[in-house]
């Protein structure tokens, strides 16, 4: 520091406070990042190119965990109940309000195009299937 | 610190305090932005109240179809990349799976973006995530490419 004379006034801010607030703040964010996104834990597809398909807000996230149990958003929810279900999640934005899918690395085929047509059923035209690229850092994002 | 002497002397340090401020904001920023940020690919389901335009039904389906008798990816695929061991059917012809982004560009690149439609009607038993890198490839050299999926049953 600036060897300060008898009389004289520091006028420099001490930004030592604010460095070590905002470096807390980043860690808190790291820890907390990789848990913020709603729903089970799902083991997404690795591709080369996937597309963008916007944030998750103003999606409906259904997921479908390793078992085939469906999720909304972050409901568990009963497969005789989807359609219901889906279409209270979407409430008034029907049909407008865009679906997408996570789906487990590990299912079949047949467990996503049967949550698809279920999906279509209540009255939904197309959905995305969310995937990560390929090498990319964690689980479900 | 730098010493000041007596007030003459200029400072000639860059304050770089605001410029680490600044970074730090903007890396908040964007961890708190990339985790919810999605990607994947649209598909959809033919509707069962078949809209198909005139001009459409004119050119062929262009339908790819994967079988696990002479696609083997019953399982998760190990690694990245396509699935090895793995042939599919485009168009009526058999063809390696690492042919056919080249393939589905020869005959889809050509059209109007509305009718490159690409169908796919694959058996159920397959792995989802084997069927999705199949999908990433097949759209990987044509821009705009619909995929619909088919029942197979």
């Amino acid at each position: 520091m600036r060897p300060v004379k008898p009389g004289r006034i520091q006028s420099a801010i001490n930004v030592t406070p604010l460095v070590d607030v905002v470096l807390v703040l980043l860690i808190i964010f790291m820890v907390m990042a990789p848990q913020m996104h709603k729903g089970p834990d799902v083991d997404l597809p690795d591709t080369t190119k996937p597309r963008d398909q916007g944030d998750e807000r103003g999606r409906i996230l259904v997921s479908i965990d390793e078992a085939g149990g469906l999720w909304i958003n972050d409901q568990p929810v009963a497969a005789e109940s989807f359609g219901d279900s889906l279409r209270a999640a979407a409430g008034a934005e029907q049909p407008d309000i865009k679906v997408v899918i996570r789906g487990d690395a590990r299912l079949r085929l047949g467990m996503v195009r049967q949550a698809m047509l279920a999906i279509e059923d209540a009255g939904f035209h197309g959905v995305g299937l969310i995937a990560k690229h390929a090498g990319a850092e964690g689980k479900g994002d | 610190m730098h010493v000041q002497r007596e007030g003459s002397h200029l400072h000639s340090e860059i304050n770089i305090t605001p410029l680490v401020d600044v970074v730090l904001v903007l890396l908040i920023i964007f961890m708190v932005v990339v985790p919810i940020m999605l990607k994947g690919y649209d598909v959809s389901i033919p509707r069962s109240s078949a809209e198909v335009v005139p001009a459409q039904a004119e050119e062929a389906q262009v339908i790819l179809s994967i079988v696990p008798a002479s696609c083997h990816i019953l399982g998760q695929p190990a690694g990245e990349g396509l699935p090895e061991d793995c042939r599919v059917t485009l168009a009526e012809h058999e063809i390696p799976v690492a042919d056919l982004a080249a393939r589905v560009s020869e005959i889809l690149g050509g059209r109007p973006a509305e009718r490159r439609v690409l169908f796919i009607a694959a058996d159920d038993r397959l792995n989802y995530e084997g069927v999705l890198r199949i999908v990433d490839f097949a759209k990987s050299r044509v821009d705009d490419l619909k995929i619909e999926f088919i029942t197979t049953d």
